[in-house]
């Protein structure tokens, strides 16, 4: 099988780290510059001037076609798990202290295991609920760590 | 010089109690972890640190020791059994571990896995013992600008030797230098790349982060291979390894031993490299090299004795000059700092008794992983074999739990997503992880030390290359960068070749 190669990636990444690269000479202009601080601007500008270098580098590699290839080209199918794993996760750390640790947990651990592929209703709910369960008893009574308790509270 | 009786005073406190249970849970969890392909041991440190909030400094530093050396021993247990390392560092267990599996011997193979390992890992955590406090002592007469150039030494390895390209490595790095300065100057006390965000003044949390980059990432790789996950149906029989077989594996045992050892001392890396040059090297020096690759036992002990070997060297820089030697030791070094500990010389000046109860913990983690390993070499085996649809969710939600836990607010919660998702697409399109988080350590240490070389001196730049010292430690630095950039060259040459048409 081919591997496709990084090409659009690395070109990609290049042109994201100029703006960040300006930023840090940007900002950092504006920093204090007295003796006894030492010499604040010196590193983050050393830094950008080599991520700047760096970014170069990479661009002009890959314009001419040295980029290197991917590893293991990620398939239609696996690609839409992960998007739909990355959001999910997005969406519980956003409601998990609106919510409460334990309802959405127990909602995170279905829609997981339905995005991989989970259909036996009979393993999946016990894992669900007693997942949230178990962590929220180790984390509030033998940790001290309390958890979201959202609507609970 | 090393303190005997703290020493022993230390394994007592060690087999005591709560530390004993520890170690024990440390070590079998941190098994589990390395049996389970795509799970490290970074990860599994990564992800088991905050679990360890509640317990004293010792009893958590013992049960994070024992999954860190269980963990670099057990991704030997799935090389062995389906071809496919548990960890990087048991690369090069595949090439003789999985050719004795097939021929009915994987019994064997992971029994002399679990020995090799053993001998490895203790060697290494006598040596850490012996030689940390000399060392320690040692650091002691370092001021602001050898700190730096130790600093700049260990980016210009962790850069230039990351991943399978330097340059990827260097942006990694630098991105991780980046991160490192958000939040308050640390001399000025003014913010730094802040947004004016009141969240960032303290920079990114430290913890949430490692979660996300080496535990939240490796979880979102899963995902990919969630359905493709390979079997095992092997029958272990003859785990335990005859004496003669042992004393045949002697000289491959020494050798690895130093090896695994000097690569670990080295800066940024350890066993996934040591294991390699460990098995290479046992080939090239052996009576029979064309048997090596068929399924022989050396070819298992070599790489195995190495990976481990590398334990205590990677922890030695860390433990002495705040330096980890690899990405898992970094995080061992934010575990340690989580229990308000800060590695470096200082650590064995102020908390000799502690720093003693480490070395006996590290000789002992060794011990501990080599019983279970044998005891429960069967239980390991089907771990392989375990669900993922169910273990990458407890994967999920223990990273985010446990980045919460750390200080009970969102904001570190959202910090381990967003950089577990970063760490995925990193990983994804090669860019290593490593040299952004040993950075950020780096990073931190290099320009406070730089900065306080700078006052030292009324703003003169040349104290960083007057000083004997430092400037023995900087020319190594740009020696290891000249020959990375070389050995690129070379590998891309010869690649240029392998693809011109003949």
């Amino acid at each position: 099988m081919v591997q496709p190669s990084m090409k659009k990636g690395d070109i990609l990444v290049a042109l994201m780290l100029v703006p960040i690269c300006l930023y840090v000479f940007y900002e950092s202009g504006k920093w204090p510059k007295q003796a006894l601080i030492g010499a604040p601007t010196l590193i983050p500008w050393g830094v950008a001037f080599v991520l700047l270098f760096a970014a170069g580098l990479q661009l002009v590699r890959a314009l001419s076609g040295k980029s290197l290839t991917l590893g293991e080209p990620l398939g239609r199918a696996n690609r839409r798990r992960v998007i739909f794993i990355a959001l999910l996760t997005g969406g519980y750390a956003s409601l998990v202290s609106y919510v409460g640790f334990l309802i959405t947990t127990l909602l995170y651990l279905l829609l997981f295991g339905l995005v991989v592929g989970e259909r036996r209703w009979t393993r999946l709910i016990p894992f669900a609920v007693i997942v949230p369960v178990a962590i929220y008893m180790i984390f509030a009574t033998t940790l001290n760590v309390p958890l979201p308790s959202g609507w609970f509270r | 010089m090393v303190d005997l009786g703290l020493l022993l005073k230390g394994f007592g406190t060690v087999l005591s109690g709560y530390n004993l249970i520890a170690l024990v849970l440390g070590s079998f969890m941190g098994i589990i972890v390395g049996a389970i392909p795509g799970l490290t041991a970074t990860m599994g440190i990564a992800l088991l640190v905050p679990f360890t909030f509640g317990m004293s400094p010792i009893t958590g530093i013992v049960m994070l020791l024992g999954i860190y050396t269980g963990g670099i021993y057990g991704g030997g247990i799935a090389s062995i059994l389906i071809k496919t390392p548990g960890t990087p560092a048991a690369a090069a267990t595949v090439f003789d571990g999985y050719p004795m599996a097939q021929k009915g011997l994987a019994g064997k193979a992971i029994g002399m896995a679990t020995v090799a390992s053993g001998i490895g890992g203790t060697f290494t955590a006598l040596c850490l013992t012996f030689f940390a406090p000399i060392l320690a002592n040692f650091a002691l007469r370092f001021s602001a600008p050898e700190y730096f150039a130790l600093a700049v030494f260990g980016l210009s390895v962790v850069v230039s030797l990351a991943g399978r390209s330097p340059l990827k490595g260097l942006i990694s790095g630098a991105l991780g230098l980046l991160i490192a300065m958000v939040g308050l100057d640390p001399m000025g006390g003014f913010p730094r790349f802040t947004f004016g965000l009141i969240e960032l003044t303290g920079g990114f949390s430290f913890v949430p982060m490692l979660i996300g980059l080496f535990a939240l990432s490796e979880g979102f790789r899963q995902v990919e291979t969630i359905l493709t996950a390979p079997k095992v149906k092997a029958v272990l029989k003859d785990i335990f390894p005859k004496l003669r077989e042992l004393r045949a594996c002697t000289v491959t045992f020494i050798r690895s031993c130093v090896i695994g050892l000097i690569v670990g001392i080295t800066p940024a890396i350890g066993a996934e490299t040591s294991c390699f040059i460990s098995y290479t090297e046992a080939k090239r020096t052996s009576k029979h090299p064309e048997k090596f690759g068929t399924g022989i036992l050396e070819g298992v002990a070599a790489p195995q004795c190495a990976e481990n070997a590398s334990t205590g060297g990677d922890m030695l820089p860390m433990l002495t000059l705040g330096i980890p030697g690899d990405a898992a030791t970094a995080v061992l070094m934010g575990a340690l700092t989580i229990h308000n500990l800060q590695p470096g010389p200082l650590l064995f000046r102020d908390h000799r008794e502690l720093v003693h109860q480490i070395f006996g913990g590290m000789i002992l983690a060794n011990f501990m992983f080599v019983m279970l390993g044998l005891t429960f070499a069967r239980f390991f085996a089907r771990v392989v074999n375990i669900d993922r649809r169910y273990l990458v969710p407890l994967i999920f939600i223990a990273c985010m739990v446990g980045a919460y836990s750390i200080n009970n607010v969102m904001y570190d919660l959202v910090t381990c997503v967003v950089f577990g998702f970063i760490g995925y697409l990193m990983i994804r399109y090669d860019y290593p992880v490593s040299p952004m988080v040993l950075a950020q350590i780096l990073g931190a240490m290099m320009e406070s030390n730089f900065r306080r070389s700078l006052v030292m001196s009324s703003g003169d730049p040349l104290i960083l290359v007057t000083r004997p010292i430092a400037l023995i430690i900087l020319i190594l630095a740009v020696f290891a960068t000249v020959t990375a950039i070389r050995r690129q060259r070379k590998s891309q040459q010869a690649q240029a070749a392998m693809e011109t048409p003949t």
